[in-house]
């Protein structure tokens, strides 16, 4: 079956190596050159664009190159090192370590991401009626650009230097940016909903940007260390938007009833933008303090964020804080607890939308039904906590257990239409014990459970705001709906059902065991697993197998080669509810 | 319905206590191997390299030589800043008689690397997974190497040693471009205990939003495992579905919403000229929605500012 041979990308390297060292003497600045000159070949075939995800794709040598230089003195070191792949993968480093004043590191990295064409294929049906004849509801889709070789070109600049200002106080200062750019071209499908269901493929340009700044300062204060840092991220697409005619309501086979189906729309007969990203920003505070109490050490911070959509003014802020502590309660044991807790508040904006039928006659009409405005509340909003104590203790010379204990708590205080106050309480624990012989032999085994009372749920979704009060099917023979047909908007409780299929009680369990014949050879086989259900749910039956057994070696003759060959297992069986197929209008 | 609740868990706490007991009875007497006698005296490098040579070659050309050798203050007492005061080692030549900070565990009582290494990045390292798991500096850091040696390996071969799971998943068709070297562990993961780089808070999401930042918002239309946790959909190491979900669709996005519209009617089967459109169906096409993905109408899936067309969605369907 030629779409079972998902076959493979071979890389070929061919590298010439040459290497000058220069300055040999120990006082003398030293300065190495390494050059590879090379090339690739990869091929790919069929479903290329899966398998070759980050590959350029093409089915010919490429040359490659890498190129190491490194300048050492008395008291700098600088070294650089780069690599070209192909004219989309490329990348470079620059790190200068000088005395211990100054450490920083400038880099650039570039890759393609293959994005493939959906060609839509399954979206070309017609529906049909309980006599067997032509139904009402058509589905068709058209693509604009067939064939279009959809792919996006990544590329990120940064920089990283960590500055010590003064060794008294030990003031430092840490400053890092990083800027990602992401272009390209990559497909973008619009549905009419009517007069059919009809998709559109279109090629959107990618043309995004991401730059991130952070900059922090901390001080040695008597016995503590305290910091502050500041961050900012800006995103920004700049391609242009992509517009799209909406049809003007019909019925899907006749044509006819226009107002019937224009009232149930938002919009109609019209150009519109789509898949649009918003400008937005982000800044961020943080203050830390670090040190030592008592025989105990801890590190806490505090920090405050706001997220802003600049396009629609609306914003999310969050207060975050969290404390660390860890204290020996004997010589061969020691606690570590850690608390954090997070309250995020975003803005609930109020969407007006059309009046249903509003000027509008219908055949359906319904006088309950006139307004769908809202507010919508974020679910982001939310208060968290999390609570963990773990005790480690040397059991033995060559045994060590921890227990760890711990409590999560979310209160998503204005989630919508649940509950007023959504609350999820995780407590879990967990046991480890590792035994090792010298270096020689190592054993760990762990065991872990979680247990979640009402764990997350999506809330509607994209399902549709309450519209009738009436939740019994019409079944009538003859009714308004022929009989076999459910009310349009019954689906409105049974759809919103209080369900979820995330784990209520979690088991994990990991055994991994090493062995070292030798000092520059690792032997490692384990496994790990996760067995997991939904205790909450009456009759659904949620349940979550994972077993994934390994083994690993690894050889290290010295510091400049390693050899790493291994083999893992995964098993993963889910059985869960596929959710109740309802008639849709 | 029934709710489980946090009361339930007594067995499993249960074991956990048992086995801390039974931990702190079997307490033996432990040595930790390794330390310089209170009363041990400073020798200088120059004693210490009259044995160590190897060391002395190459130790000048490392981080360490390099950031001692810029302070004449400690450039005369560079092998004894880590090593403690090496007179008891001199004398004896036992290896018990001078702290190796390799041989540094967690109940060790501080951290020698991290007297130097006080960066944020070190900040959480005491209560880091990594140092429970009696990892040390010197685990992943050959401390005398030269630059280019310093790491034992490099990631991401370094953490595919103890996390094999994590190999295998970069080898599954979708997956971060790690293997392919465009991001490293360390881009993510903070090793040392802290956060990753540029992670602005710690609300969970920001770790993602630091690369992915057009999903930040936040948005007029919301997806509520959006804002709830990213690895409801997403796997990060490596998926056999796109996009890195955790199911394909459209199973995954039926874990919480019911299908609608494609899977439920069967197609007609005959090709049909209709307001002047070719439909070719087949009595199963509709059935064709089970092959579906959801984000081929709900494009904007992660959240839009956009209002859907349809009004009975309250123009939240996330296809705009």
């Amino acid at each position: 079956m030629r779409h079972l041979t998902i076959n493979a990308v071979c890389v070929l390297f061919t590298f010439i190596i040459i290497t000058v060292a220069a300055g040999a003497q120990d006082s003398e600045p030293v300065q190495n050159y390494s050059v590879w000159v090379g090339s690739h070949y990869t091929s790919l075939s069929d479903y290329a664009k899966k398998i070759g995800e980050y590959n350029l794709g093409n089915d010919e040598f490429l040359p490659e190159f890498k190129g190491i230089y490194q300048y050492r003195d008395a008291d700098k070191l600088i070294m650089v090192n780069g690599h070209y792949f192909d004219h989309k993968n490329i990348d470079g480093t620059v790190t200068g370590i000088f005395g211990d004043r100054v450490r920083g590191e400038v880099y650039y990295r570039s890759m393609i991401r293959q994005e493939g064409q959906d060609l839509l294929e399954n979206m070309a049906a017609r529906e049909k009626t309980a006599a067997g004849g032509a139904g009402g509801k058509i589905l068709t889709h058209e693509i604009q650009d067939f064939g279009a070789d959809y792919n996006t070109h990544r590329y990120e600049a940064g920089a990283d230097v960590n500055i010590l200002l003064s060794r008294k106080n030990n003031i430092r200062m840490m400053v890092a940016h990083r800027s990602i750019f992401k272009k390209g071209e990559e497909q973008k499908v619009a549905s009419n909903h009517c007069f059919s269901c009809h998709l559109t493929s279109r090629t959107m340009d990618v043309d995004r940007q991401t730059h991130q700044f952070q900059i922090g300062i901390q001080a040695d204060i008597s016995d503590f260390t305290v910091g502050y840092q500041f961050g900012f991220r800006y995103f920004d697409s700049k391609a242009e938007d992509v517009t799209m005619y909406y049809d003007n309501a019909q019925h899907p086979v006749s044509g006819a009833n226009e107002e019937e189906f224009a009232s149930r729309l938002n919009f109609e007969d019209t150009t519109l933008a789509y898949g649009t990203y918003p400008e937005t920003e982000k800044m961020s505070h943080k203050l830390r303090f670090k040190g030592d109490i008592g025989k105990g050490r801890f590190s806490s911070s505090i920090g405050y964020s706001k997220a802003k959509n600049k396009g629609t003014e609306l914003e999310a802020d969050a207060w975050t804080g969290a404390a660390n502590y860890t204290m020996p309660l004997s010589k061969r044991t020691r606690l570590i607890a850690k608390v954090a807790g997070t309250r995020l508040t975003a803005d609930d904006p109020f969407i007006d939308l059309a009046e249903y039928r509003e000027g509008r006659d219908g055949t359906n009409t319904d006088a309950a039904i006139t307004n769908f405005d809202f507010v919508r509340y974020s679910s982001l909003d939310r208060a968290d906590a999390r609570v963990s104590a773990e005790v480690i203790s040397r059991v033995s010379p060559r045994a060590t257990l921890s227990v760890l204990a711990g409590y999560n708590h979310i209160d998503r205080y204005d989630y919508p239409t649940i509950d007023e106050h959504y609350k999820t309480n995780k407590f879990y624990g967990q046991a480890k014990l590792r035994y090792r012989k010298g270096l020689r032999y190592s054993n760990m085994i762990k065991y872990r459970f979680e247990k979640t009372s009402d764990p997350f749920r999506s809330f509607r979704g994209l399902f549709e705001q309450a519209g009738r009060n009436v939740l019994e099917p019409d079944v009538t023979p003859g009714g308004t709906f022929g009989g076999y047909l459910f009310s349009y908007y019954l689906r409105e409780d049974l759809r919103y059902q209080n369900i979820t299929t995330q784990p209520t009680d979690a088991h994990i369990f990991e055994f991994s065991s090493t062995y070292r014949p030798t000092m520059k050879t690792n032997i490692m086989f384990g496994i790990k697993g996760q067995y997991d259900k939904n205790g909450d749910l009456d009759s659904l039956d949620v349940k979550h197998l994972s077993l994934r057994p390994h083994a690993t070696v690894t050889l290290n003759p010295n510091p400049k080669w390693s050899v790493l060959t291994g083999y893992t297992f995964g098993y993963y069986k889910s059985r869960g509810p596929i959710t109740v197929a309802l008639f849709d209008g | 319905m029934r709710r489980s609740g946090t009361n339930s868990p007594a067995l499993m706490m249960g074991i956990l206590q048992g086995m801390l007991v039974i931990g702190l009875l079997a307490w033996p007497n432990l040595l930790i191997a390794g330390q310089s006698p209170p009363d041990a005296a400073f020798v200088g490098s120059a004693t210490c390299l009259d044995c160590h040579d190897e060391i002395g070659e190459t130790f000048q050309n490392t981080v360490h030589g390099l950031a001692y050798s810029a302070d004449d203050s400690r450039g005369a007492v560079s092998c004894e800043s880590c090593h403690g005061p090496g007179s008891a080692h001199v004398e004896e030549a036992d290896p018990e008689l001078i702290a190796n900070p390799a041989n540094a565990d967690q109940f060790t009582d501080s951290p020698l690397c991290l007297g130097c290494h006080n960066t944020p990045e070190f900040d959480d390292w005491s209560f880091s997974h990594h140092q429970s798991a009696d990892l040390n500096c010197s685990s992943c850091h050959t401390i005398h190497a030269t630059p280019e040696e310093a790491m034992q390996n490099r990631p991401p071969e370094l953490c595919y040693t103890c996390h094999a799971d994590v190999r295998a998943a970069s080898f599954m068709p979708s997956h971060h471009p790690v293997r392919e070297g465009k991001l490293s562990c360390l881009d993510c993961h903070g090793v040392h205990g802290g956060e990753a780089r540029l992670v602005q808070d710690n609300t969970g999401r920001d770790m993602c939003l630091s690369c992915h930042a057009e999903q930040e918002g936040p948005f007029v239309y919301e997806h509520a495992p959006v804002m709830e946790d990213c690895s409801i959909c997403h796997t990060p190491h490596g998926s056999v579905t796109d996009n890195l979900l955790v199911q394909s669709e459209p199973a995954l996005c039926l874990n919480c919403h019911a299908m609608h519209f494609h899977a439920t009617v069967s197609g007609y089967e005959e090709t049909t000229e209709a307001n002047g459109r070719t439909v070719v169906s087949t009595a199963d096409g509709w059935k064709k929605g089970m092959l579906t993905k959801c984000t081929q109408c709900h494009s904007e899936v992660h959240g839009s500012d956009l209002p859907s067309q349809a009004l009975s969605t309250s123009g939240n369907a996330l296809t705009r």
